[in-house]
């Protein structure tokens, strides 16, 4: 047997791969035609089926040598892209000038969000012109919190948590730290459905 | 295997996608690392399907998180991360046989498939998926990346016909003749 355009056989999988692509059942007129059809018809299927899960069956063998893998892909990257503002930061000898990058503040805040048990910081955002001293800022950053936390506690500790990280090790002069919870999360472990 | 105790810092493996890409982009490299140990077997699968070989995979796989690393931004919804991945990966990996077509001459890519293997050989294979990856090796280059696109991928015939560069009417022909292919080879088997 072999498959041509002339092969009869060839635009019946044609046809059935239509229906399927469009994501609809072929009329029953079609597959009860000959049982030939019904049988293609399930064939396409099943490796449609297959096909879906063919990549999950290779994943795990593919992750035995992740973390050179891993270390390799994060090397290549270009991280000086998101190092943001430039912050000044005051010292007492009039010839020395300090900065911190705005990326490291970021680092902070998310730092300081972490240590907060159930809770992951999203984006965050410095409003505010960083880059004059004094100038006043706004912290907006976003959450994510563990399912069942009381929501305004959380949201409490975070401001406070980052509002102190950011005193101590910053000169900010924070006016604000506004935080949106915008996502619960369950822990993965526990949801191996994903 | 650390006990459930709710006092304990969050672990960046927990977090969503929209958390770990929203960290990304304000530069954090821990949740992008996280990403990459999320997704990155599953697009490096993809583009060893895609390609059919394991050493252009990993390239495929490392220039795709370069490029998520400098467009994450662009991502419209953080949740549909693995689609968007995955995209840039077929993306990825198609340069990659365009590169290797330009270097063939006209009309070969399109060659015939070898010849079925042996009934001997194929009562060892086990598995569903070795099965499915036999026959997948009966197809011509062509065929099979298409075939790939779109059942793994699942890319549209205009999204295909762009990629390869083809008709839509030439990337449906392929298609039916590798599910033909398939089925014949895979009919044997039952």
């Amino acid at each position: 047997m072999t498959s041509s355009p002339d092969d009869p056989d060839f635009d019946l999988i044609a046809h059935l791969s239509d229906f399927l692509d469009r994501g609809e059942s072929p009329p029953d007129e079609l597959l009860n035609t000959t049982p030939d059809h019904r049988l293609a018809y399930d064939a396409l299927t099943r490796f449609r089926s297959m096909a879906q899960d063919i990549l999950a069956e290779e994943v795990s063998e593919l992750s035995a040598d992740a973390d050179s893998w891993v270390a390799g892909i994060l090397k290549s990257i270009h991280r000086e892209s998101r190092v943001g503002r430039t912050i000044p930061v005051s010292h007492p000898s009039p010839k020395a000038a300090l900065s911190l990058t705005e990326g490291a503040v970021r680092g902070l805040i998310r730092a300081a969000g972490d240590a907060v048990a159930g809770t992951f910081i999203g984006s965050c955002t410095l409003d505010g012109d960083v880059a004059v001293p004094g100038s006043p800022i706004t912290v907006n950053v976003e959450a994510s919190v563990f399912w069942g936390e009381r929501m305004p506690q959380t949201a409490k500790r975070l401001r406070d948590a980052i509002t102190t990280s950011l005193l101590h090790h910053t000169e900010l002069n924070i006016q604000a730290v506004n935080v949106t919870i915008t996502d619960v999360h369950l822990r993965r472990n526990a949801t191996p459905a994903d | 295997m650390s006990a459930l105790v709710s006092d304990e810092p969050s672990n960046l493996g927990d977090a969503a996608d929209s958390i770990l890409v929203a960290r990304a982009v304000d530069g954090d490299v821990r949740a992008f690392e996280v990403i990459v140990r999320r997704h990155g077997p599953l697009m490096r699968a993809y583009a060893t399907r895609i390609l059919g070989s394991n050493g252009d995979a990993d390239d495929v796989v490392q220039d795709t998180f370069i490029t998520a690393w400098e467009r994450l931004h662009e991502l419209q919804d953080p949740a549909a991360t693995k689609a968007w991945l995955m995209r840039i990966t077929s993306r990825k990996a198609i340069d990659r046989i365009r590169a290797r077509r330009a270097d063939q001459p006209l009309g070969e890519w399109d060659v015939a498939a070898p010849e079925s293997e042996s009934p001997h050989h194929r009562a060892e294979a086990a598995s569903q998926r070795e099965r499915l990856t036999r026959a997948l090796g009966t197809l011509s280059e062509s065929q099979r990346e298409c075939w790939t696109l779109r059942e793994i991928g699942g890319h549209s015939y205009a999204e295909i016909a762009e990629e390869l560069d083809l008709p839509p009417s030439t990337v449906r022909g392929l298609l039916a003749r590798a599910r033909q292919k398939l089925m014949q080879e895979m009919e044997e088997w039952r």
